[in-house]
């Protein structure tokens, strides 16, 4: 009956949640700014070059599809959110021109070829970053050590995940205790920090935290730019939880899968023991946790029905250790995530019927 | 310890912009020129008009009769001379024949006081009849009370609720009423008590509402010797609606028979129509947003016109960026400002952009944000999915039907999709078909 012969379009409701798309990926770049700084403050300017080519590539890029389709997308930040993401995927000192064809390839294949925003079967930044390992596979795996740890720029290094995965006979069946064997490097600042923390809270308790964690946190080892700021990375998501912006079932879902099969299978050490394995090591390393909260929530390429949404959690979890446990790319969730991306819609087609109540399965 | 009613899943929570009062309803100036319709909102006909143009009007003077159904009696709300007859438009922009009332001569009514219980000497029919003559209309929906009751005399048994919920951000107005005026609401249930017999008489209350008023209403129930039950509800978009509160109360109850959920402002009309013998020609508005300066309730005159009352609410403070009449989730944009206030007015908003948070409408971005505000469980984003790509049995296969267009998931929506707009269009062009 409303709109009935009303002279004025009725278009109700007038007032709406204060959350719209646009808000988001601005909140989301954001939560990710802090990551930028901490990074150019570990790396120095070969970091700032990465985020400059990346940022910069996906606004050109995104012109360029605004200008091809004749509307102005720009405003709605997604373009910025995209580059941001595929520069924490990137070792800090590539080539700058890397990360800007990932970015390119991002927002102009990915994102404009299927038709813009919300459209996207896959994640956009997460394609790119699948493009830059496909096409430039020892850039991407070429890790340097913080200027903060080595004292120079540029000192080439292996990230601690490679690291263990390829340790041979250590006789050690912890991870933490391998990396140190092996002479990996600690930095000054975790031996103190680690110390205090076990004099002030842990040693009273019992309890002793080992020396490495510490520089994991604070991002002080080899890693990409966005592995670099775990501490800052997780007061971001603290904020996108508060505001109910991403769906935390996700999350939680690929959290609770890869914790569950890191501790039963460890890291993959020789001699390790069944149900031994470093969680907190696990979690930490890779840029697991930057993809658990910024990618794999991105809603455009996840199932809408949160109870599917566990499942796809679920489900990049473990696969996600298992690349890690026997890939080639130990950094590799972005693979994990990429192909429950792609399988998220066929996992929503046939879900979705059984989840209806029963009264409307039967009357459909 | 009161149980607290609410639904199980769905629904959103609103902001509340407006500030509890404990400050006595006033009564709005009378306004120069009173734009009287002829004809209540949702139904398709009009009464038949009495008066002429340059006839000497007084105050509550019958100036057009009740068509058959669907029709209520009109009366003039001010004494006065008809100045013109004229098409005009009802806040909601729908053209309709109005009778423009200059202010003059002496009130009539204002100053009398009324009987109490004069009402119970008269017998349903009279009682009845004394709705229709006086024009009283139920304010949510604009039915005639008369139609409704009627309709509800001898078709088996009545569950009579009053509906005081009110979960827009920008509505108190029923909630006001019941806080000061417990007996006249009281009286109009024990009223409809004897032309309905209701199986049962329960009051719907926000939860929040504190104690004292109850127990006010509660003792003034029992000096009328009625048995009227309180349901506390919590405060989530759109529990008013009187199928979720149905719901809610059938799931305690399990109860037979139908509802009937009456706000206090209709029971308002009903009580001064029975026991002052006034005519429906006033109306509980609640004038407030963001641009208006001093928002606040106000019993105006039908007729009056949105300008004027935002005036006397201190005019704009700012830019407003809608000006909506009944409510910003369902309620509908007014035309312009000189459209009158009708008997379902019930506020009247000026909403600037800091409230609206309107955006250009995006694609889906999927975020469920509408699944989780549907309180009818259906997917919206889905259905709009289907509907667009033309696919509308299987959006109907999933419960398309069921939308009680509430608005909860356009209000939530990330990408300010018309989700809504297209829901409505479709049950219509569904409806035409089924006919
Ligand atoms: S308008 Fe319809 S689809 Fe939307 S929330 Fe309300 S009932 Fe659900
Ligand atoms: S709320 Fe809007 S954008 Fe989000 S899933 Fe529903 S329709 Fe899509």
């Amino acid at each position: 009956m409303r709109n009935e012969d009303h002279a004025v379009d009725a278009h109700y409701p007038h007032i709406h949640d204060w959350r719209s798309a646009t808000k988001v990926s601005w909140i989301c770049s954001l939560c990710l700014a802090p990551v930028i700084i901490w990074s150019v403050a570990l790396y120095g300017l070969s970091a700032a070059l990465v985020w400059l080519a990346s940022i910069g590539s996906a606004l050109i890029s995104q012109l360029l599809v605004d200008a091809a389709f004749k509307r102005f997308t720009v405003v709605n930040g997604s373009f910025l959110l995209t580059g941001i993401l595929v520069a924490t995927t990137m070792p800090p000192t590539i080539a700058p021109f890397i990360p800007a064809a990932s970015s390119a390839f991002a927002i102009l294949i990915v994102k404009g070829f299927f038709g813009g925003n919300g459209k996207n079967w896959m994640n956009p930044a997460l394609a790119g970053a699948a493009f830059a390992y496909v096409n430039w596979p020892a850039a991407m795996r070429d890790f340097v050590l913080p200027r903060a740890l080595s004292g120079v720029d540029g000192l080439s290094a292996v990230t601690p995940l490679t690291l263990a995965r390829d340790i041979g006979v250590s006789g050690q069946t912890r991870v933490m205790e391998a990396l140190r064997q092996s002479g990996y490097p600690l930095s000054a600042l975790d031996s103190s920090l680690t110390g205090f923390l076990n004099d002030a809270i842990f040693l009273p308790l019992g309890a002793r935290l080992p020396e490495g964690y510490m520089d994991i946190a604070l991002g002080l080892k080899p890693g990409t730019l966005g592995e670099s700021a775990l501490l800052v990375l997780l007061a971001g998501s603290i904020v996108l939880i508060s505001l109910k912006l991403i769906k935390l079932e996700i999350p939680l879902a690929m959290i609770a899968g890869f914790a569950l099969l890191a501790r039963i299978f460890g890291t993959g050490l020789p001699g390790e023991e069944l149900f031994r394995g470093d969680v907190l090591y696990a979690l930490g390393s890779g840029g697991f946790l930057l993809a658990a909260f910024f990618m794999a929530t991105d809603p455009v390429s996840s199932p809408v029905d949160r109870s599917i949404a566990a499942l796809y959690g679920l489900a990049i979890g473990v696969l996600c250790y298992a690349f890690r446990r026997w890939g080639s790319y130990p950094e590799g969730v972005c693979f994990a995530v990429l192909i429950m991306n792609v399988i998220s819609p066929t996992l929503e087609r046939r879900l979705e019927p059984l989840l209806r109540p029963r009264a409307e399965r039967t009357a459909a | 310890m009161m149980s607290i009613r609410g639904f199980r899943r769905g629904g959103v929570t609103l902001p509340q912009r407006m500030a509890f009062s404990h400050d006595p309803i006033e009564n709005a100036f009378l306004p120069i020129h009173a734009k009287l319709t002829l004809r209540a909102a949702g139904s398709g006909k009009e009464a038949r008009l009495l008066v002429s143009e340059g006839e000497e009007l007084r105050e509550g003077q019958l100036i057009a009769r009740a068509d058959g159904k669907g029709t209520t009696n009109a009366h003039s709300s001010i004494p006065g001379i008809v100045r013109r007859i004229v098409r005009g438009r009802s806040p909601d922009g729908t053209a309709l024949n109005t009778v423009v009332v200059s202010l003059a001569g002496s009130f009539s009514i204002s100053g009398k006081r009324p009987e109490r219980y004069i009402w119970k000497s008269l017998n349903k029919t009279d009682i009845l009849h004394l709705l229709q003559e006086k024009g009283v209309t139920q304010v949510s929906t604009g039915i005639p009370l008369y139609d409704l009751l009627h309709g509800k005399k001898d078709g088996g048994p009545v569950q009579l609720v009053v509906n005081a919920l009110e979960m827009d951000p920008y509505r108190r107005v029923e909630e006001a009423i019941l806080i000061h005026h417990p007996q006249e609401l009281i009286d109009a249930c024990d009223i409809l008590n004897k032309i309905l017999k209701p199986e049962s008489i329960a009051i719907a209350l926000d939860a929040g509402l504190q104690t004292a008023y109850i127990d006010a209403l509660r003792s003034h129930a029992k000096d009328a010797d009625l048995k009227i039950g309180i349901e506390s509800f919590k405060r989530r978009y759109p529990q008013d609606m009187p199928q979720l509160i149905e719901r809610a109360l059938r799931d305690k109850r399990g109860a037979a028979g139908s509802m009937l959920c009456l706000e206090p402002s209709t029971l308002m009309a009903l009580h001064e129509a029975v026991v002052s013998n006034k005519a429906h020609i006033e109306q509980y508005v609640y004038v407030g947003g963001g641009a208006i300066k001093e928002p606040r309730i106000v019993k105006a005159r039908i007729g009056t016109s949105l300008g004027d009352l935002f005036e006397e609410c201190g005019g704009f403070k700012g830019l407003p960026e809608r000006v909506v009449i009944n409510g910003p989730l369902c309620g509908s944009l007014a035309a312009d400002l000189d459209s009158p206030i009708e008997k379902t007015t019930r506020s009247v908003l000026a909403l600037c952009h800091e409230e609206t948070h309107s955006g250009a409408e995006q694609p889906c971005v999927r975020c469920g944000a509408c699944v989780k505000a549907c309180p009818e469980s259906l997917k919206p984003y889905l259905l709009y999915k289907l509907l667009i790509a033309g696919r509308a049995n299987e959006a109907y296969d999933l419960g398309l039907a069921r939308c009680t267009s509430c608005a909860a998931c356009a209000y939530a929506c990330w990408s300010r999709l018309p989700l809504v707009q297209l829901f409505d269009r479709h049950k219509a062009q569904g409806q035409n078909h089924a006919q």
